[in-house]
């Protein structure tokens, strides 16, 4: 147990496994798809309605939001230019929808219905309509295996979005909670900052949505404080996902759905 | 009932219990799931102890091991662990009634979730030893189920 729990010698063993679980996934979503099609039966043709012509509006308000975001993605991409700076990495993405999910509490891990077929690789990060939500860590041909940011063995690099002073949030296996750890108590960090991810390390691109500050707690004689956040992602909540790629993935270039 | 039909309706039982315990739920329910797989490990070890015993439970721990992506051997240690205590005592489990074998598998799950839980911190997780007698409330009530259907097919065989 602990040679498997601190190695990767039983990789193989476990990719077979996953292999062959994909039908028993799909067996385990029969009642939520259920359950997604009885609210669907049972809605009243005007409420479907009502919430066709809202969507509309968001879908409008966001385009026009897109509009004024693609005017200063220009702009900062002159400044960067002006600057000398590399230029900032577009990304695109891929909607997917999760079929599995771990059933141990410990263990926090999703089965999405993407695979090699349509581009997914190992270390791809996967996010949902709030923020980041993990990265792939097995890819077989028609599905994968994401890590979400709260599992135990989970790090990303983030900043804070008011000042931009860096740390590393770590997952503690509670889906509502992760810690920045290794922060003195002179760090400028308060309760309700924004964090989002630094693209530090190269395997998440910086700027998503990470979660925000908890509590701030400062124990006397402790050399740390105890940073806790909340993941902005609904990590246990989101049925469909996206995909991010890069434009320095190389395998799927500029293309979206 | 046949023997080809008992071994059916084994199979049959366990791919059902693996795919109730494979049905996502929130977060705020984890705790709250019954452990379906151990119930339905313990329900034939405790009825059918010649024929399911030790190895029966280990072979359906390392499935379990395999589909819920845990350190291998955790589920296989777990349910070997805790499917030896009906396995030891199936001499007196044959006096036990049915409100006894609700409170004897409470016992048992509790027992089998505070094992994990101190699996789980000897590696460094954090562990809410609190949420133990969580699933094992549900899965105590979700014993009669498991107990009617087994009683049911124990008659059929005999």
């Amino acid at each position: 147990m602990t040679i498997h729990y601190y190695t990767n010698w039983f990789s193989s063993i476990e990719k077979f496994a996953d292999r062959s679980i994909r039908p028993v996934y799909w067996v385990a979503n029969i009642p939520s798809r259920i359950g997604e099609w009885v609210d669907l039966s049972s809605t009243d043709r005007s409420v479907i309605e009502k919430e066709n012509l809202r969507l509309k509006q968001e879908s409008l308000i966001h385009r026009g939001q897109l509009q004024r975001m693609a005017e200063l993605a220009a702009e900062n991409l002159r400044l960067r230019l002006l600057l000398n700076a590399t230029e900032l990495l577009t990304d695109s993405i891929l909607v997917t929808e999760v079929i599995g999910v771990s059933p141990s509490p410990k263990s926090h891990t999703l089965t999405i219905d993407r695979g090699l077929q349509d581009g997914v690789y190992v270390g791809q990060p996967i996010l949902d309509a709030e923020g980041l939500m993990g990265q792939i860590t097995s890819v077989f041909e028609n599905h994968s295996v994401a890590l979400l940011i709260t599992d135990i063995t989970h790090a990303i690099p983030v900043q804070v979005l008011r000042n931009g002073m860096r740390s590393i949030a770590e997952g503690t296996s509670d889906y509502n909670n992760m810690q920045l750890r290794f922060l003195s108590p002179t760090a400028d960090i308060r309760e309700g900052d924004e964090l989002v991810s630094s693209g530090l390390g190269g395997r998440f691109p910086p700027g998503y949505p990470v979660g925000s500050i908890l509590s701030v707690e400062k124990n006397s004689g402790e050399k740390f404080i105890e940073v806790n956040v909340r993941p902005a992602a609904e990590i246990d909540r989101s049925k469909y996902l996206l995909l991010v790629f890069t434009s320095q993935d190389g395998s799927r270039n500029g293309s979206s759905q | 009932m046949t023997s080809m039909r008992y071994s059916l309706t084994v199979i049959f039982s366990l791919m059902l219990a693996l795919v109730l315990q494979l049905i996502p739920v929130s977060a705020d329910w984890l705790s709250w799931k019954p452990n379906f797989l151990l119930l339905i490990v313990i329900g034939w070890v405790i009825f059918q102890p010649n024929q399911w015993g030790i190895g029966f439970a280990a072979s359906v721990g390392f499935l379990a091991d395999l589909v819920f992506r845990s350190p291998l051997g955790l589920h296989v240690f777990l349910f070997v662990f805790i499917s030896a205590v009906p396995y030891l005592l199936s001499g007196w489990l044959l006096y036990f009634n049915f409100i006894h074998r609700c409170v004897f598998v409470f016992i048992l799950i509790i027992f089998s979730e505070l094992l994990r839980n101190f699996m789980y911190s000897v590696w460094g997780v954090p562990v809410d030893y609190g949420e133990a007698p969580l699933g094992a409330i549900s899965s105590a009530v979700m014993w009669p189920v498991i107990d009617k259907f087994l009683v049911k097919v124990h008659k059929r065989r005999h």
